[in-house]
């Protein structure tokens, strides 16, 4: 008995000790789906030969790792030992520091590994920046180039993959064509992704135009970038061998099921055309540019893994050890095999199995011809500045030059934002103490409201009913409100100090408090001058006042957005409400398989909305989405739904309508019930018409019930991000698309302007109180009187 | 004539609500679809419902290649102590509202509208901060307090505006009778509000099955992960199982829609919102 009892402690302190050596290795990354499972058996592997460590992996996609380490990195100091990804995100990385303290949120390599160990690394494997080694890449490229499906290729006679664009566009016209006869195109020559900057880049290094001049500076506004816009336009216009409307995921699926020629398409993707049953694959060179005399030059990038700076001693070796072996040879080989990809290891290169293979070989070629991914953050600025240019260009509202002078003049302008530097005024110093003393001054009234109104007030005459009675609302009142206020007061103070703070992402541990710049920012900011506008007028410029006032309502950035939030509001509640309340008076009579009926119509509410956004998206796009085609079957024309700003719009809120309308039908549905059916009776003996009977019994009786629905229905709508989000794909085409919520979610996690996004908020909530407040007390004093 | 002018009624309206089933029902017949099509066959000129060569591949494989029924399990849990949570806290406090005058009572109400109106993605990054001091990253209780505090101001609104309703002269009369506060509160008020009480249980339920955001910034491990955090993960940058996607956005839809049919009979009576003044 003894003895049992000492074995089994003795069993749980040889368990504890082996608990305690087990280290945990954590691992953020941002592969594809299809390269998850080789990552998760490597690990195994490297977990079998190493039984006292444990590794953790987790999937994000690039902008949620991005967002999600530096939230943990930078302000919580936590995070991952291990993160993976592009080598962009070296960039904002390295600026971000930890708390008191000036490193950055990842850790120069060179301090932790020794000299010989980055030798086996081909120079292009180590990423360097600001003079630090932060990332070792365990595979090459990210890069672009021209998939091409021989099949198709064969059965038109074309001989092989072009070569210049003047082949690719005579190729390109040869595989257009219309298969079955019916009058619509259903083969194209060239698929892609064409209002993503990304795949526009090629093209714009191509006409030999760069990104950012030897001095840093942006470089977008060259006759390059023109030339490279009007050759996109023109393909899809002019040559018509691309589709009207295409997407990542429409062009990857044409492809995929053997309905296009060709598609330009990065490394990641290939894999799956070699597995498509559809495709023939063949893999060329993205083509030369004669006029200018280079060849299209695709961004090329590595994708490696860098160590959180937070990592603690006792984990540091296994996570070296961890890195090391995911960038060793061996299991870079296995994905170079499988994958195709380009590796970082000098000696691979010497393999035949991979010098031989024609893929390999074309890809190699690809990235020889390709520019290397700018790391510094301004990168972000020049994305940003790129998508709307581009994006205006194919959906025709700007001509090739001037979306070229655009996005140099946005990029510059979001680089100014990114590193906005507040607060260095004379008068900051006054506006601050202001605050500070505001902020004092509110906090002792809220103290004074709670001391004497509500605890004195308790304690006022105790043993009265009125006393009683209120100490029992309180008491079961205070596990809910201990929740919420728990959950809610220190977000929303935090969001207060941010608004009146200089913090963006150069700062994000030494912020501070600089005064109201931030409000004056939002407040007070246009997209252009009014010099601009009114030259851009020209001859149609008429008094001063009027072209200012249209000025105003056309290019302060806060109104424009605003005007659009107010619009995606009042649509969407007033249809909202409308068809609710329509629905619900259908419902409301007598009806076989109204319960089944009323079931049905409740399944949009019942769907979690990020699910039927994108549902929607897909229904939307103007080749293959059911809208479109259920439109072509009654004989109306197809609509760009999601490439012209104003439909994109209307496509988010049609599907925010559906989404939105059960819950009020079932509101309403409730209000109906309860009015007595004596008054529809009484009235109809009084000879009202139906017409009357709605204006005189249902509306006031149904007021009461609606106000307190529709009020929250508004906020709800005002500050949806989910659905317009989702549909517009974040605010395309071209930026068009926001709402007040997306505009500062854009700013504050795109472009790190936390103490901007926070001012913009504030805002946002103070109009939605008024707001609130006011329709609330209007629409119920004749209710209470 | 009269009997015309009735028949033609009807058609009129069985044609409008039908057209309105159909515009309700046919998106989500597209997940359908989609799922049921052999590989991410995600867009395709065909308009068929069921899709010739149909498949419960991606079923089969979201189960056998994924731990989706490890995910259900942890939504199952979370949601399920949020529903709890929701319907204890606000039928208690929706009850102190409706029924009795004490101070703070209005800045309490007040307050529960204004946390619907502050944007909620800026609150994101302050609640990670707060949640890690408070060591609760990678724990189903930061998620459950998180969901509780979203659903609590709807379902104490909702709570109290149908307190509203039932005549305070029940209680009353009880309370005459020698019965307490809570008493009255528990045994004559309590299965009079069920009604609302249910549907309260259905919000709650809702908000924590659904949400992601919040989710994917506290939640670091596989196992832990909820139903739309694991189907967020079948995403990647730039390519999407979207079969499994779709079957999966089924399956997690059914408890929801299998709720709502159960409750439909409650769901009109139940769901009355109160006024701030009221």
């Amino acid at each position: 008995m003894k003895n049992s009892v000492l074995i089994t402690l003795l069993i749980l302190f040889v368990a504890c000790q082996s608990l305690i050596a087990v280290q945990k290795v954590h691992l953020w990354h941002t592969m594809e789906p299809n390269k998850r499972p080789l990552l998760a058996e490597v690990v195994d592997q490297f977990m079998q030969d190493n039984p006292d460590i444990e590794v953790i992996l987790l999937s994000k996609n690039v902008e949620e790792l991005r967002t999600g380490y530096q939230a943990a990195a930078a302000f919580t100091g936590g995070g991952p030992e291990l993160v993976y990804g592009p080598m962009d995100q070296i960039g904002p990385f390295e600026v971000m520091k930890l708390k008191n303290s000036d490193k950055s949120i990842i850790m120069p390599l060179e301090e932790v590994f020794p000299e010989e160990f980055f030798e086996k690394f081909t120079p292009n494997g180590l990423i360097r920046y600001k003079g630090h080694l932060y990332m070792i890449a365990d595979r090459i490229g990210n890069h672009l180039a021209l998939p091409y499906n021989k099949r198709l290729f064969d059965e038109e006679g074309i001989p092989g993959p072009p070569q210049t664009i003047e082949e690719l566009i005579e190729y390109g016209q040869k595989l257009t064509k219309d298969t079955d006869g019916d009058g619509n195109i259903d083969q194209w020559g060239l698929v892609w992704n064409y209002t993503e900057p990304f795949w526009y880049i090629p093209f714009f290094g191509g006409y030999g135009g760069k990104v950012f001049d030897e001095n840093g500076k942006p470089e977008l506004g060259s006759q390059a970038a023109a030339d490279a816009f009007r050759l996109i336009k023109d393909m899809r216009d002019e040559y018509k061998i691309m589709p009207p409307e295409c997407d990542y995921d429409i062009a990857d699926n044409m492809f995929n099921q053997g309905n296009a020629g060709m598609i330009i398409n990065g490394d990641w993707s290939w894999q799956k055309y070699m597995n498509s049953p559809e495709v023939d694959f063949g893999l060329a060179k993205m083509p030369y540019v004669q006029a200018a005399g280079h060849w299209c030059s695709p961004m090329v990038s590595a994708t490696g893994y860098s160590i959180n700076s937070n990592t603690k001693p006792e984990v540091m070796e296994a996570t070296k050890k961890l890195l090391a072996w995911l960038t060793g040879e061996e299991v870079q080989k296995r994905f170079a095999s499988e994958f195709k990809s380009i590796p970082s290891i000098k000696t691979l290169y010497n393999d035949p199995e991979f010098t031989n293979d024609p893929i390999v070989k074309t890809s190699a070629a690809q990235i020889e011809a390709g520019q290397l991914m700018p790391i510094v953050p301004e990168m972000r600025a020049a994305w940003d500045a790129m998508r709307p240019a581009l994006q205006s260009v194919v959906g025709g509202n700007m001509t090739p030059e001037e979306a070229a002078a655009y996005q140099q003049k946005l990029c510059v302008q979001k680089i100014n934002d990114m590193y906005e530097v507040a607060g260095e005024g004379s008068g900051s110093s006054i506006t601050k103490y202001i605050i500070y003393i505001v902020g004092i001054a509110l906090g002792l009234y809220l103290t004074y409201l709670l001391i004497f109104k509500f605890i004195l007030a308790l304690l006022r005459n105790p043993y009265t009913m009125d006393s009683r009675n209120a100490r029992f609302a309180i008491l079961i009142s205070i596990p809910a409100a201990i929740v919420m206020f728990g959950v809610v007061v220190y977000p929303f103070f935090y969001n207060i100090v941010l608004s009146f703070s200089n913090m963006n992402m150069t700062n994000v541990n030494s912020w501070e408090v600089i005064g109201v710049e931030q409000y004056g920012k939002v407040l007070w900011d246009f997209d252009m001058s009014f010099a601009d506008y009114r030259s851009s007028l020209g001859d149609n410029s008429g008094v001063v006042i009027f072209d200012y006032l249209k000025y105003f309502f056309s290019h302060h950035k806060f109104i424009t957005v605003f005007i659009k939030t107010l619009i995606w509001t009042i649509v969407n509640v007033f249809f909202h409400v409308t068809l609710g309340v329509m629905l619900a008076m259908l419902m409301n009579r007598k009806l076989p398989g109204k319960s089944i009926f009323r079931v049905l119509l409740i399944l949009p509410w019942a769907v979690p909305q990020y699910i039927v956004a994108l549902t929607w998206r897909g229904m939307f796009i103007s080749d293959t989405g059911a809208i479109n085609l259920i439109l072509g079957h009654l004989g109306i024309a197809p609509v760009s739904w999601l490439s012209e700003p104003t439909m994109a719009f209307m496509a988010a809120i049609i599907t925010n309508i559906w989404l939105g309308f059960p819950f009020m039908m079932v509101i309403a549905l409730g209000g109906l019930q309860s009015i007595p059916k004596e008054l529809y009776e009484a009235a109809e003996i009084d000879g009202a018409s139906s017409w009357k009977q709605f204006w005189n019994v249902t509306v006031p009786l149904l007021k009461p019930v609606m106000v307190p629905a529709i009020t929250l229905g508004t906020v709800w709508t005002f500050n949806n991000l989910n659905v317009l989000w989702l549909v517009t794909n974040g605010g395309q085409p071209a930026d068009h698309s926001h709402i007040l919520v997306t505009y500062v979610y854009r700013a504050a996690f795109n472009l790190y302007r936390y103490g901007y996004a926070a001012a913009f908020s504030v805002l946002i909530f103070i109009f939605l109180a008024i707001f609130g407040l006011t329709f609330m007390n209007r629409s119920q004093v004749a209710e209470k009187a | 004539m009269n009997k015309f002018k009735k028949t033609m009624t009807a058609i009129i309206v069985y044609a409008i609500v039908l057209l309105f089933v159909v515009i309700a029902v046919y998106p989500v017949m597209r997940i359908l679809t989609i799922s049921l099509r052999p590989g991410d066959n995600l867009l395709n000129r065909s308009l068929a419902i069921i899709p010739q060569d149909a498949t419960f591949d991606n079923y089969v494989r979201l189960f056998t290649e994924k731990p989706f029924l490890l995910w259900i399990r942890n939504s199952l849990m979370i949601s399920i102590t949020v529903t709890v949570i929701g319907v204890a806290f606000a039928s208690l406090a929706g009850y102190a509202f409706s029924r009795y005058r004490f101070p703070g009572r209005k800045a309490g109400l007040l307050s529960l509208l204004i946390t619907q109106m502050f944007p909620a993605t800026m609150l994101l990054l302050p609640l990670f901060i707060m949640l890690s001091k408070l060591n609760l990253i990678n724990s189903f209780l930061g998620l459950i307090i998180m969901y509780s505090a979203t659903a609590l101001p709807f379902s104490i609104w909702l709570m109290k505006g149908y307190y509203d309703t039932i005549p305070f002269s029940l209680e009353e009369s009880a309370m005459v009778d020698g019965a307490g506060r809570f008493y009255s509160f528990w045994k004559i008020i309590m299965p009079l509000a069920a009604p609302a009480l249910v549907i309260t249980a259905l919000f709650s339920f809702m908000a924590a099955w659904n949400e992601y955001i919040v989710a994917a910034q506290v939640l670091w491990y596989e196992e832990m992960f909820t139903i739309p955090l694991g189907l967020k993960s079948l995403q990647g940058n730039m390519t999407t199982e979207w079969g499994m996607y779709a079957a999966g956005s089924l399956l997690i839809s059914i408890p929801v829609v299998a709720l709502f049919l159960f409750l439909s009979r409650w769901l009109v009576s139940g769901l009355t919102l109160g006024s701030v003044k009221g």
